[in-house]
């Protein structure tokens, strides 16, 4: 085989490409939904590399639901099918029918992913306050593996540090690995190096990791582990990665 | 939009204030009546103070105290129903807010 430059060029960004972070994305219009601003939030609800603006197939999620004051309501059969991101996803408008905190979270169909040799499930959750009340920020949602926000996560400036815990199947999870991205929607952040498309850090020996972000607009905090179980694809056993994702807006700072 | 401008005129002043320590306020109508749920954002119910409601045009329609529970009802006259009404709340310096009742909100209400 004849290796062109070209031919080699390709093939790294194939590859380049496949090293990318996944991340469950559910984006509402607005993560602080006032009485001036209507008394409904819509979704966008899409599978991607968020930087890269790289979209995968998100198939019907396995749930999706909203949490209010303490009750969970199921909203899977209220998914418009949509294309984001040149693929499948999902939208949903949601009337806001009281103040407070609401938590709109997906669990998804394990998606294999072959650069990986693996399964990945990524359990993702957003935040939206409705009419300048924030109660219910800090409720847990009892996902298999979720990041508990110690920060409230809206209504906070860029560059503030956003701190969380990690947690599986209840328990935080001592050194957990935990990737940040930038979702890019105008596309107006570039980076001089592939490391810096997603960030990572561990996060400490009570599962608690923190991180400032360098500007306004959503990020993505995905924290990952291995499940202990596996999948079954062709014949033969497989990984099954667990990412628990929290989505968290942060605002320009309005000062000189 | 006209009656949504008035109104905003007329709260400019007391949205300033609300930033300072905030109270919320919410308002909705259940079978004819209009509910105020007023507390403040640690959650606490305030001890103390009283409801105005305007018309669109800003015009005081009615001065109630705000409950112990920290909800006020009163019935919703129907008039008001095309057009909203203001409710403002003040419990003490600084600790004020208000909502609109949108024409919208009064039709949602109604049908429930």
């Amino acid at each position: 085989m004849k290796l062109t430059f070209a031919t080699i060029l390709t093939t790294t960004a194939l590859s380049a490409g496949a090293a990318l972070a996944h991340y469950g994305m559910i984006i509402p219009s607005d993560p602080m939904i006032s009485q001036q601003d209507g008394r409904s939030v819509s979704l966008e609800v899409s599978f991607s590399h968020p930087f890269e603006l790289d979209g995968m197939e998100l198939v019907a999620p396995v749930s999706f639901s909203v949490t209010h004051d303490g009750e969970t309501t199921d909203l899977l059969d209220q998914l418009q099918p949509a294309t984001l991101m040149e693929n499948a996803g999902y939208t949903l408008d949601y009337d806001l029918e009281r103040p407070g905190t609401y938590i709109f979270a997906m669990e998804p169909e394990p998606y294999w992913e072959p650069a990986e040799d693996s399964y990945i499930v990524h359990y993702t959750k957003t935040y939206v306050s409705a009419y300048d009340d924030d109660e219910g920020w800090d409720a847990l949602l009892g996902l298999r593996t979720e990041i508990e926000p110690l920060t409230r996560p809206f209504g906070i400036w860029e560059g503030n540090v956003f701190q969380g815990r990690v947690l599986l199947e209840g328990e935080p999870v001592p050194f957990a690995e935990v990737e940040v991205e930038y979702y890019n929607e105008d596309q107006s952040a570039t980076s001089p190096s592939d490391l810096m498309i997603t960030q990572t850090i561990v996060a400490d020996a009570d599962g608690v990791f923190s991180y400032a972000t360098p500007s306004a607009g959503w990020w993505g905090f995905a924290a990952l582990n291995t499940a202990p179980e596996t999948l079954e694809f062709e014949g033969e056993d497989k990984a099954v990665e667990l990412g628990a994702v929290i989505w968290v807006h942060f605002e320009g700072w309005t000062g000189q | 939009m006209k009656w949504l401008v008035a109104m905003l005129t007329a709260v400019v002043v007391m949205s300033t204030a609300a930033l300072a320590h905030q109270l919320n306020v919410f308002a909705y109508v259940e079978e004819g009546v209009v509910i105020v749920e007023s507390r403040f954002s640690n959650g606490n119910l305030p001890q103390l103070g009283e409801v105005s409601v305007l018309d669109a045009e800003g015009e005081a329609l009615m001065l109630l105290p705000v409950g112990e529970d920290g909800v006020t009802r009163f019935p919703l006259d129907p008039a008001h129903a095309d057009t909203g009404l203001l409710i403002e709340v003040r419990t003490g310096e600084g600790h004020d807010n208000y909502w609109i009742l949108t024409p919208e909100d009064i039709a949602r209400g109604s049908g429930s």
